[in-house]
C-alpha cells in the first residue's frame, strides 16, 4: 500500500465523518469542563494517591474511550457505501485496508481526547501529561478492539463490543491500582503496565481487524 | 485466453443460493449480459465477477488469478461499478477522482485528464451515475463489471468502455 493510498483513505473517511468528529469533540469539550475533579479529604497519602488517580483517570479513560468506540463503529460498512465499494474494489490487502481505516478512527478519537484534555486544562484541572498518555493509550486500544465489531451484524456485533469494554476496564484498573501503595517507583509501574497492556491488545486487535476485513463478506 | 472464467460459481449463505450456479466465459473485448432473478443475485454475481465477494462453490478465474487466493491481482484487472449512484451531496466529484487515483496509485493529472475525456463520452449520463463509472475506468481495467446499470445509459457506457471486456448484470424485470 502506498502512503498516498493510506492518506486518501484516512482523509476520505475523516472528511465523510467530519460532523460526527465535530460532535465528538464538542461532547469531549463539555464533559472535560464539567467533569468532577474533587477528591474527598484523605489523610493517608497513599490512599489519597490512589483516590486522586482514580478520579483523574476515570473521566478521560471511560468517556474518551466510549467516544473512540462510537467513532470506530461508524467506520462500519453501509454508512458510506460509496467509500466501502471504492476501497474494497481497490487492489489492497485486508490488512492494508484495516490499517488505513483504523488510523482514521484512531486519529478521530485522539482528536476528541485532545479536546477533552484541553478543556480540562482551561478549567484549571488538567491531568498531568503522563496521565493523559495513559488515557490516550486506553482510548486507542479500545478503539482498535471495537473496530472488529464493525464487520459483524446484530447480536454478534454487541458481543464483539464486549472485549472493547473489557479493555477499558482492565486498562483503568492497571493504571489506578497496579502500583497502589508502592512508594518506591511512584506511578511508573502503573503507567508501564497499562501502556504495555494497551500496546499488546491494540496490536492484536489490529491484526484481527485485518483478518476480518480480508474475510469480510459484503453480501452478509 | 479468457479474462473472466466462471464454472458453476455460486454463493450460498445459510443454505440459500444468493447466486445460483453460473458459468461465464468472457474473452478480452467481449460483452455479456446476465439476467438474475432479483437484485441481490445481480449484485452478488457482479461482486463475484469483480473479486469483491467469494464464490462458495464452483470456480472463478479473473485473468489467470483466483479471487479467493489472489484478490489484489484480480482487482487490478477487474473494475466494479455499483448500482447505486454516487452521493454527490456527500462527496465532491473531483475529490472522488483524486481518491480513486490515489487508491490505484495513478498520476493525478493524468487521471483527471482521463476522467475529463471519459465524462465527455458519458455526457448523456447524470453525473451521479457517470462518476462511479469514470472512477472505475480511470484505472484502465481489462474487465468492467456493471451491476444493474440504467438501461437507457448502457449504449453510452459501452462506448466509453470500448476495449474492456464487459459483464452486465440485470434483473428480469429491468431486462
Amino acid at each position: 500500500m502506498t502512503p498516498r493510498a493510506l492518506v486518501a483513505i484516512v482523509s476520505a473517511r475523516m472528511h465523510a465523518e467530519r460532523r460526527s468528529i465535530a460532535f465528538a469533540c464538542a461532547g469531549a469539550a463539555v464533559v472535560g469542563f464539567i467533569q468532577p475533579h474533587g477528591v474527598a479529604t484523605i489523610t493517608d497519602p497513599l490512599t489519597a494517591d490512589v483516590a486522586t488517580r482514580s478520579v483523574w483517570l476515570a473521566g478521560p479513560m471511560f468517556f474518551c474511550s466510549t467516544i473512540g468506540l462510537a467513532l470506530a463503529m461508524i467506520q462500519g460498512p453501509g454508512r458510506h457505501a460509496y467509500l466501502d465499494t471504492s476501497e474494497s474494489s481497490a487492489p489492497l490487502f485486508g490488512r492494508e485496508l484495516a490499517r488505513a481505516k483504523a488510523l482514521a478512527a484512531v486519529l478521530s478519537a485522539t482528536l476528541a481526547s485532545l479536546v477533552y484534555w484541553a478543556a480540562q486544562f482551561l478549567s484549571g484541572f488538567a491531568a498531568p501529561p503522563a496521565f493523559f498518555v495513559v488515557a490516550l493509550a486506553c482510548v486507542i486500544a479500545s478503539t482498535l478492539v471495537a473496530l472488529n465489531a464493525t464487520t459483524r451484524t446484530g447480536l454478534t456485533r454487541l458481543v464483539a463490543l464486549a472485549p472493547a469494554a473489557a479493555t477499558i476496564v482492565v486498562a483503568y484498573v492497571l493504571a489506578v491500582y497496579a502500583d497502589a501503595y508502592s512508594t518506591k517507583r511512584g506511578d511508573a509501574v502503573a503507567i508501564a503496565s497499562e501502556l504495555i497492556f494497551c500496546a499488546i491488545v491494540g496490536y492484536a486487535a489490529l491484526r484481527a481487524y485485518g483478518e476480518s476485513l480480508a474475510r469480510f463478506d459484503p453480501l452478509g | 485466453m479468457h479474462i473472466l472464467r466462471m464454472r458453476q460459481a455460486a454463493i450460498v449463505r445459510r443454505g440459500e443460493h444468493v447466486v445460483s450456479p453460473t458459468s461465464i466465459d468472457l474473452a478480452p473485448g467481449e460483452r455479456a449480459t446476465r439476467d438474475c432473478r432479483d437484485d441481490r443475485e445481480a449484485e452478488g454475481l457482479a461482486m463475484m465477477a469483480a473479486a469483491l465477494a467469494r464464490a462458495t462453490a464452483g470456480s472463478v478465474l479473473i485473468g489467470e488469478y483466483d479471487p479467493r487466493v489472489q484478490p489484489v491481482h484480480c482487482k487490478r484487472i477487474a473494475a466494479f461499478v455499483a448500482h447505486d449512484p454516487l452521493p454527490l451531496s456527500r462527496i465532491d466529484a473531483e475529490r472522488y477522482i483524486a481518491h480513486r487515483a490515489a487508491l490505484f496509485d495513478l498520476d493525478l493529472e493524468r487521471a483527471r485528464a482521463h476522467a475529463r475525456l471519459l465524462l465527455e463520452r458519458l455526457r448523456g449520463l447524470h453525473e451521479a451515475f457517470a462518476y462511479p463509472l469514470v472512477g472505475a475506468l480511470v484505472a484502465n481495467p481489462r474487465l468492467l463489471v456493471l451491476d444493474r446499470p440504467q438501461p437507457a445509459s448502457l449504449p453510452d457506457i459501452l462506448e466509453a468502455a470500448a476495449g474492456c471486456a464487459i459483464l452486465v448484470t440485470q434483473t428480469q424485470d429491468r431486462a
